[in-house]
């Protein structure tokens, strides 16, 4: 009966793993920020999907309708257009602590000041006169 | 007999956490809010800080949010994150929001949340 009751609350579980994995999967590219990309050998970030420092957002906040799982389903917010010091301030306080979230805080802290900065820079730029 | 009172606890234990997890899965994605009653309540409490001239696309400073059009659910998420504080795993610390947010009901952030969400602004999902 043991069994069963695990079975169950896998089962119970399990619809909600899509919604997870559509979570952890564009963290993927994560990774390849903290390895040396063309970001680090000076490559202009935003430019390149997979080398630049921008890779590690795209995967949420480009994707138009991309909502994430955790703590519950709700769509990641538009960051494109947004005030740069605001960025900046909003991913040094994932850096922190201050705000917390697993997936914001782990990217975040892969980020150096200047990542920071540049990554803010770019996208308060995105949104501007389009 | 035991079993059978086991397994019925079992399958209720079940089916709630498939209602729950379905619950959320609409809840997130839903405006439940009223824009009306949220734009008296977000002009009362948000817009000095948050509205130059009623512009909901120019904060007071360059370190605060633009809030013109942006996702309802966010909207609604940070909201309670600020409410929470940084007791909640998913909570944010933060001197200014913490009282803001405190001050509404859930209600009301459903209710600024649906106003805001519905302002055209700068924001764009853009890579």
């Amino acid at each position: 009966m043991k069994n069963l009751l695990s079975l169950l609350s896998l089962a119970a579980l399990g619809l909600a793993a899509p919604a997870a994995l559509a979570q952890s999967a564009p963290a993927a590219p994560t990774a390849s920020v903290a390895s040396p990309g063309p970001a680090a050998s000076g490559a202009p970030i935003g430019t390149t999907h997979t080398g630049g420092k921008a890779a590690a957002c795209i995967g949420c906040h480009g994707i138009p309708g991309y909502r994430v799982a955790f703590p519950h389903v709700y769509h990641v917010p538009m960051i494109a257009g947004q005030n740069a010091k605001y960025l900046e301030s909003a991913l040094n306080a994932y850096k922190s602590g201050e705000r917390k979230h697993p997936t914001m805080a782990a990217i975040a802290s892969s980020l150096s000041d200047k990542d920071i900065s540049e990554l803010a820079a770019y996208y308060s730029k995105g949104g501007s006169g389009k | 007999m035991m079993q059978s009172f086991k397994f019925e606890r079992a399958s209720r234990l079940a089916a709630a956490l498939v209602s729950l997890v379905s619950l959320l899965a609409v809840s997130g994605a839903h405006a439940a809010g009223n824009a009306e009653r949220g734009q008296a309540k977000a002009t009362a409490v948000c817009a000095s800080c948050h509205a130059v001239g009623g512009d909901w696309s120019k904060p007071l400073q360059p370190e605060y949010p633009k809030l013109a059009g942006q996702h309802y659910d966010y909207l609604v998420t940070t909201l309670n994150a600020y409410k929470q504080g940084e007791k909640s795993v998913v909570g944010r610390k933060n001197a200014v929001m913490a009282p803001m947010a405190k001050s509404l009901s859930k209600q009301d952030i459903e209710d600024v949340a649906a106003y805001l969400s519905k302002l055209p602004g700068d924001l764009k999902v853009r890579h």
